[in-house]
């Protein structure tokens, strides 16, 4: 959701719980498309959006893969590149590449997966949201429902029914 | 952090809310709210100080120092170091091996505690993570400095050339390129991804342009519920391979040895002795820095003697291994039958090099063993003493596996005693200073306690009743 260019209302909580709440109303009114903002990993929140997949572990599952055939090829290529028998092994020996291979995995992975994570978060992102405000990092919990003029009543009436602490219309 | 659930555990963060709870109802202030935790952790970020100001500029002076010593030593060669034949592996190398084992608790406490959903590890794992990477940061200067000409040192490295040269990939010495080049940016990219909340917290504290600059490191970071599922993600398997990578790294370096036919080196044992030993000496630093931080910056309400009495227990487990481990060196080289193997262990306690053999027995098993006891578990003051002698105690262990191994292998006429250099001693405490130096900088630029897990247990207490999660609940994995 691009919130940069839409107007709606903006509701702010002060516990994750009366957030969970608030976005189950939301979602039993019929608003969907809201933007959660939330100062501490949230996996009520998640599970309140019905959000429960993230496709960073599918990325990190290829970037574990890619980094474990690399880390075979890289050895064994050098070593048939360069057939240099040592300490009476054979040139492409196993155990002393899985040491590689065990790295090379582990690091793709954790590339793969820091990757991952800023490109589905849309990071990184040189101006914040004009629904976001200074407190969701502090001490408070927000939901921006994105609302044309005709809807905007019926979200601030639902959103007033909630445990709010301020609602906030923005144009 | 990311990744817990409602009914974790966090009972040490909650005994320290507790002590936190009792004074603010002393002062009529019933209860700690996010915003104290945002505030208090990071007050002293970007606050000038001149005792901060004068001890950084002791610690850059003892990084000139180091720096003109190899500075030195580039200009006339490696043999300004003491190192030579038969002890061609001397202090660098020693350092190497200390610097790479201080780095391991690190992520012990940031990825295997986070794993066992550990709370107690809530208020330490932000310093300890950042610890680690300064220490492999100090460790990776070594192979370059020991190298001597340090131009080459892309030769270590595989790339295609001319000269159709490919290193040996059957050697240690090359997977532990692999393995702490690896070590090193997984490292970098998990405590980086801790970080992100945190500075967004910074970015929305500050004004002008310090929220410019933790904007920008914060990538643009809003807390959106879409943001978290991601990141949980990324962070549960941060944590997932960090932990394999934890044990296999300090096991490649005793490899660099172990696959030698040196007496007193060619050892099974070596891999898990020198990851308990890295533990072992990481857990001294982290115990080391911590008390300095508490003190430092008045975290006292954040790091308890809760806290202090964890780490002492690992360091007292540690401890046991690694004297388990001294014990089992010399049954082994009885059992071995092997002349060469059975001498070279006497000579290590009885031989030129007793004193720090003795020095190493004395500060890693016998000081340690004032663990058994929770009045010195919990006592600040006598853990920041003991911390110091296991510092001093595994520097000693690296020295005496390196040295005295060398300086006394097969034939008499092989024979032949190391001392370091004042070129090596400078580097040495260059070494130190530098390492002190990058945490000192973390210490006034970035918040030493993560302020999102915090909060989050925080919110949980306040959620779940204090009572109920002062006593702590198994955790679960998602």
């Amino acid at each position: 959701m691009n919130t940069s260019e839409i107007a709606g209302v903006i509701a702010q909580y002060g516990s994750m719980d009366s957030t969970r709440d608030a976005i189950l109303t939301l979602r039993e009114a019929g608003f969907e498309d809201l933007e959660i903002y939330s100062p501490i990993p949230a996996p009520d929140l998640e599970e309140a959006m019905g959000i429960y997949h993230s496709p960073v572990r599918l990325w990190a599952l290829i970037g574990g893969i890619t980094g474990c055939t690399l880390g075979f090829l890289l050895p064994a290529g050098a070593s048939l590149a360069y057939p240099l028998v040592t300490q009476g092994k054979p040139i492409v020996s196993l155990p002393p590449f899985i040491v590689v291979m065990f790295e090379l995995t582990v690091l793709l992975t954790g590339i793969f997966s820091l990757f991952a994570m800023l490109v589905h978060a849309r990071k990184p992102k040189l101006k914040l949201a004009p629904s976001y405000r200074r407190e969701f990092s502090v001490d408070r919990w927000g939901i921006f429902v994105p609302a044309d003029p005709g809807r905007r009543a019926e979200a601030e009436r639902v959103l007033g029914e909630t445990a709010a602490l301020s609602l906030e219309v923005t144009a | 952090m990311p990744g817990r659930t409602p009914t974790d555990g966090g009972d040490g963060l909650m005994a320290t809310l507790a002590n936190r709870i009792d004074s603010r109802l002393r002062r009529g202030n019933p209860l700690p709210t996010l915003a104290d935790a945002n505030e208090d952790i990071s007050r002293p970020i970007l606050v000038p100080s001149w005792r901060y100001a004068a001890l950084l500029s002791v610690v850059i002076a003892g990084v000139l120092l180091g720096g003109a010593a190899w500075a030195w030593q580039i200009y006339r060669g490696i043999g300004v170091a003491g190192i030579n034949h038969p002890v061609g592996w001397g202090l660098y190398i020693t350092l190497f091996v200390f610097w790479v084992g201080i780095a391991h608790s690190g992520t012990l406490i940031s990825a295997i505690l986070y794993l066992f959903r550990s709370g107690w590890r809530t208020t330490i794992n932000r310093a300890a993570e950042a610890m680690t990477i300064f220490a492999v940061m100090t460790a990776g200067l070594f192979p370059l400095i020991h190298l001597g000409r340090v131009w080459y040192a892309y030769w270590l490295f595989p790339y295609p050339s001319q000269r159709m040269i490919w290193p040996d990939f059957r050697s240690p010495l090359v997977l532990d390129v692999f393995a702490v080049s690896t070590y090193f940016t997984v490292s970098l990219i998990f405590w980086y991804t801790g970080l992100i909340p945190d500075l967004a917290a910074l970015r929305d504290r500050f004004r002008g342009w310090k929220s410019k600059l933790y904007g920008t490191l914060s990538l643009g970071w809003q807390g959106t519920v879409r943001e978290w599922v991601h990141y949980r993600r990324a962070y549960l398997y941060l944590a997932g391979i960090s932990t394999p990578l934890v044990l296999s790294v300090h096991s490649v370096v005793s490899w660099d040895f172990a696959l030698s036919i040196v007496p007193g080196w060619h050892s099974t044992i070596f891999a898990p002795y020198f990851v308990a030993g890295a533990i072992f000496s990481g857990v001294a630093m982290v115990i080391t820095l911590m008390v300095g931080l508490r003190f430092a910056f008045g975290l006292e309400a954040y790091l308890t003697e809760y806290h202090f009495e964890n780490m002492a227990k690992l360091l007292l487990l540690t401890s046991l291994i690694v004297g388990y481990a001294y014990a089992v060196e010399y049954f082994l080289a009885y059992y071995s039958a092997d002349p060469i193997e059975q001498e070279s262990f006497l000579w290590r306690a009885r031989g030129a090099y007793q004193g720090p053999f003795w020095i190493m027995v004395f500060c890693n098993v016998v000081v340690p063993a004032t663990l058994w006891f929770r009045k010195i578990r919990r006592s600040i003051p006598a853990l920041f003493v003991i911390s110091i002698f296991v510092n001093i105690g595994m520097f000693y262990e690296r020295f005496v596996i390196i040295v005295t191994s060398l300086a006394h292998e097969y034939v008499p006429s092989g024979w032949g005693l190391y001392t370091p250099s004042w070129v090596e001693i400078a580097i040495l405490i260059g070494a130190f200073c530098w390492f002190y130096m990058w945490f000192l900088i973390f210490a006034k630029l970035l918040p030493t306690i993560s302020i999102a897990e915090v909060k989050e247990h925080l919110e949980h207490g306040k959620e779940h009743g204090h009572a109920e999660a002062h006593a702590g609940h198994p955790g679960e994995y998602e």
